[in-house]
């Protein structure tokens, strides 16, 4: 079995090893400032740039732009990679694209709406601060909150209620910058789907096919290979076990430059949705077929 | 006798032309005057390695584009600019005090941005103002 099989079939210890080892492996950042407090007593602040971006590929970070940053997300996920020349890697097929803006009206705090190609999906989102990584070792992590609600747009022959329209996703960022060059996160997250497909479980009766709610993991980093460039890695874990249609877990890889005003990530990986919700309940893109798509995030930033 | 006169009114012109042209491209910047607050400010921030790696790393992100990576005024974008970004490793920019350097970085002026949104916090600004002291 490979390590991957593993990891799958240890679910759940596999991300709380993680936080675990966020929490207590002690050879850290904050440890240097540390070393240096004994002499010159340093004002303690919160450790900067933990991430360059609000995104690590399929994920929110534990970033939350400072007081006044407006910024825009452009987002595609491009065709499977394996058709190969026939639609160019994946490249000239049918794309998924997310087009978002954020703004943060006051500190900790960053709100915004976005617009996915998939299912015409509008989402507001709010992100916030809970707990920063601090030089000294008073707060070893930054802790953010991070969730959103969906509607589908599509028309209305697709949907009974209006109400059906509606998903959300809720999630809990754990992260830490380790050494200047490396930073990691755990995210343990909940997506809600207010309807899900039925089937006959017995005559005359409906019975869901999966739950609405769905749990899942992610554990992600960044390892900087020169000042503005640095390598991704992202691992998205499904938990809750459904009746039918379970998702498949995310592996993506990428790499990111990051300047003054703009970070752009390219990256391989197996979630094409864009919506986290649409992404943890229903991933069918399994890397086991080689099922691996390109995508790419850009972010743009004003200051105001 | 005439075309000749008018084509030497004409030449001249050119000339004249071309002349300032060219002085427009190498006259120097337009002083940049520092209030005197900034101009005796003292450098809070310590030049230790911590102060100059924030400086370095902020440097990369912030400034390298327009100023290039030593400080000549030679990166990516600089040929993009109408005032050119200067040219750190001169004497004229190093007599400079570092409050003078602060208050340029912090407000900034037509080409070059004010950083002090960007930069919210000042140690940091005064840290970048360390590391462009090491610029050679």
């Amino acid at each position: 079995m490979n390590p991957i099989h593993l990891l799958y079939k240890m679910r759940l210890p596999f991300g709380i090893g993680i936080l675990l080892m966020l929490f207590f492996v002690d050879a850290g950042y904050g440890q240097d400032a540390d070393s240096n407090a004994v002499a010159e007593k340093p004002k303690v602040k919160p450790v900067k740039n933990i991430f360059e971006s609000v995104w690590l590929i399929d994920n929110q970070t534990v970033l939350v732009p400072i007081k006044g940053t407006f910024e825009m997300d452009f987002q595609h996920r491009f065709g499977v990679v394996k058709n190969g020349y026939k639609d160019f890697f994946g490249l000239f097929a049918s794309s998924n694209i997310r087009l978002g803006a954020n703004y943060a009206p006051m500190d900790k705090l960053f709100v915004g709406i976005g617009l996915t190609k998939y299912k015409m999906l509008w989402d507001a989102n709010v992100k916030y601060a809970i707990l920063q990584q601090m030089t000294t070792g008073r707060w070893p992590v930054s802790v953010t909150y991070y969730g959103n609600m969906a509607i589908d747009s599509r028309g209305a022959e697709n949907f009974v209620h209006f109400s059906d329209r509606l998903t959300y996703f809720n999630q809990i960022i754990v992260g830490r910058k380790f050494t200047e060059a490396f930073s990691a996160q755990v995210a343990p997250s909940v997506s809600h789907t207010n309807v899900v497909n039925g089937y006959y479980s017995e005559p005359g009766k409906v019975s869901p096919e999966r739950n609405h709610n769905h749990f899942a993991v992610a554990v992600n980093g960044r390892y900087k290979l020169k000042e503005a460039m640095a390598v991704l890695a992202n691992y998205d874990q499904p938990i809750t076990k459904h009746k039918a249609g379970n998702p498949h877990p995310n592996i993506a890889l990428g790499l990111e430059l990051a300047t003054s005003a703009h970070a752009f990530q390219f990256f391989f990986g197996n979630y094409y949705y864009l919506s986290p919700q649409q992404n943890n309940m229903y991933n069918q893109y399994d890397y086991t077929k080689g099922e691996w798509m390109i995508g790419f995030n850009i972010t743009r930033l004003w200051n105001y | 006798m005439n075309m000749k006169f008018r084509l030497s009114i004409l030449g001249l012109l050119l000339a004249g032309s071309i002349l300032l042209s060219g002085y427009g491209l190498v006259s120097p910047n337009d002083p940049w005057p520092v209030p005197e607050k900034y101009q005796k400010m003292p450098n809070p921030v310590k030049a230790d390695a911590s102060s100059i790696a924030t400086g370095k790393s902020l440097w990369n992100k912030h400034c390298v584009s327009c100023h290039g990576k030593t400080g000549k005024g030679d990166g990516t974008k600089a040929a993009t600019l109408k005032t050119h970004p200067g040219d750190f490793s001169t004497a004229e920019f190093k007599s400079e005090s570092d409050g003078a350097v602060f208050y340029k970085t912090s407000e900034g002026r037509k080409d070059m941005p004010s950083f002090k949104k960007k930069i919210p916090d000042q140690d940091d600004i005064w840290s970048l103002v360390n590391y462009i002291r090491t610029l050679k």
